[in-house]
């Protein structure tokens, strides 16, 4: 059972990898927009008569826009292709759950995330001389985990949405900035009014990406880090649950109706 | 002579209609709205934010420069969409077979987006006005809704350019995505033009919206008809050399597509 499981993950990871490999897309999500976002945010740093931008937050953070553009649009348009091409009442069909299909899809959209990551690390090391001196590693490293779990639970619970009917594919896209506003992908939540920093605390990105920033930045303080990362897993764990619940509902609900392909 | 222009208007404003039908009339006003004005807002609220923190002093610039951006993404973004889905739903070749006159046609495709495009900026104009507090004590509004009108207008040029790449290429609308975030740099939304390399200072001079924009700041700063003659004067050459550019290289499309039969293949 677990040997079939093990390839089922390992070949919808490279059918998922094959599509975005393959599509110009991806290149857009992964590596050009990241890079606007990047350039924006130095320019207004030079604008404002800064001589170097701050790197973790204008050049790593642009590398997270990446990350969450590329999981929000490519869970979207996994299903909405899937009901284009006429796929999706066929996986719905299928002995494999859609849920577990669509838990696999986001864990590859995810880690495909890492390499605009990757790149503006990368970029801010090569390019920019970013220092890694003082930079708390293992810190820095728990958070990045933590950030892709919390990823992988808003990639699956919003993947249900779009399941249930492809107007919630509007909906979902437009998380795409008020996400990365409230989790301050560009910039620290202490810039934040605190009515907005409250907000903010209902998203778990918001507390994995905020310990790797601080971890990046040098900061050690164990109590910190553990309160975010212990808060970081308590929503994720909460949105799982939610989706779980959810899932039930989305699976009945269409197989009920009989109506995936006119919802 | 008066036949033909009576039949090139019904056709032009049949586009028209048909064109706003085909994009919203399913959507609700909330999806409507949200989609106007939702993504606009929490983008320019993410460069507020990034300004503040980079110690950026004059978040005004970036509310106003991104409100103005709102009617230049819908002429490029909206007119590229029209002109990319009739490939999309199969009703190109309906569209070309037709006896129906390109130019009315082209154009009628745009008039929509340009409308909305113009009522959406001036909305976008009152609600960061109230939520910002902008002085709008000095405006000259008639000015203003020009230029904010001029903006949408040659930005449909650019959107007639990418549309008519996207019946060429599957990757026409990634192209046209990629250029509108390319625009957040390129065309003083953000910050002044001065603030970017000279290279990309010549290459936002050769695009529509760098001087209606410009344009557009000064009028909200109380200026009259000879400060911005100059720019708007320039916004309408630029503009349109970008709409024939589009129209021919939409009917070099055509004439190629019914030579050789492929357009749909592609």
């Amino acid at each position: 059972m677990s040997r079939l499981r093990w390839g089922l993950i390992k070949r919808q990871m490279v059918v998922q990898l094959q599509v975005a490999t393959l599509n110009l897309y991806s290149l857009g999500l992964f590596v050009i927009q990241p890079a606007v976002f990047i350039a924006v945010g130095m320019l207004l740093s030079h604008a404002a008569g800064n001589a170097m931008p701050d790197l973790v937050y204008s050049v790593v953070g642009g590398g997270i826009m990446g990350m969450w553009s590329g999981l929000v649009f490519s869970s979207t348009y996994d299903i909405a292709g899937d009901r284009y091409n006429g796929m999706l009442e066929l996986i719905v069909g299928s002995p494999t759950s859609l849920a577990t299909v669509e838990a696999i899809r986001t864990l590859t959209n995810v880690l495909s995330g890492l390499f605009s990551l990757s790149l503006a690390f990368i970029t801010s090391l090569a390019i920019f001389g970013y220092s890694l001196h003082g930079v708390n590693f293992w810190g820095a490293g728990i958070s990045l985990l933590l950030l892709l779990f919390a990823m992988w639970c808003m990639g699956v619970f919003l993947a249900n949405f779009i399941a249930w009917s492809r107007i919630s594919t509007w909906f979902v896209d437009y998380l795409e900035m008020p996400i990365a506003f409230l989790c301050g992908f560009m910039y620290p939540i202490r810039v934040l009014p605190g009515w907005l920093q409250i907000l903010s605390g209902a998203i778990p990105i918001r507390w994995a990406l905020q310990a790797m920033n601080e971890s990046l930045l040098g900061n050690r303080d164990l109590t910190f880090l553990a309160t975010h990362w212990a808060i970081a897993i308590g929503i994720s764990l909460i949105f799982l649950a939610i989706t779980r619940w959810l899932q039930v509902k989305v699976h009945d609900s269409i197989r009920l109706s009989g109506e995936l392909s006119s919802i | 002579m008066i036949q033909s222009l009576v039949h090139s208007l019904r056709v032009y404003l049949a586009e028209a209609w048909l064109s706003y039908h085909g994009r919203f009339a399913i959507t609700s006003p909330f999806g409507y709205i949200a989609s106007k004005l939702g993504f606009p807002f929490f983008l320019m609220l993410f460069f507020i934010f990034m300004g503040k923190f980079v110690g950026y002093t004059n978040p005004l610039y970036i509310v106003i420069g991104n409100v103005l951006l709102i009617p230049a993404a819908n002429g490029l973004g909206g007119v590229t969409l029209a002109i990319r889905d009739e490939r999309q739903w199969g009703t190109l070749s309906y569209v070309l077979g037709s006896p129906a006159p390109r130019m009315p046609i082209f154009l009628g495709r745009a008039f929509y987006y340009i409308l909305d495009g113009f009522v959406t900026a001036l909305l976008g104009l009152a609600i960061a006005a109230g939520i910002f507090h902008l002085d709008l004590s000095q405006v000259n509004f008639l000015l203003l809704m020009v230029c904010i009108f001029l903006v949408a207008v040659t930005s449909s040029g650019l959107g007639f350019l990418f549309g008519s790449i996207s019946l060429v290429s599957r990757d026409g609308w990634m192209i046209t995505t990629t250029f509108i975030s390319a625009l957040y740099i390129l065309v003083g939304v953000n910050f002044p033009i001065e603030s970017l390399p000279v290279v990309l200072q010549k290459v936002a001079y050769g695009l529509p919206l760098t001087r209606g924009i410009l344009a557009a700041r000064l009028a909200l700063d109380g200026a009259g008809w000879n400060a911005i003659s100059r720019l708007v004067a320039g916004e309408v050459l630029v503009g349109a050399i970008y709409i024939l550019a589009g129209y021919l290289c939409f009917r070099l499309i055509e004439k190629r597509s019914m030579a050789s039969g492929t357009l749909d293949a592609i």
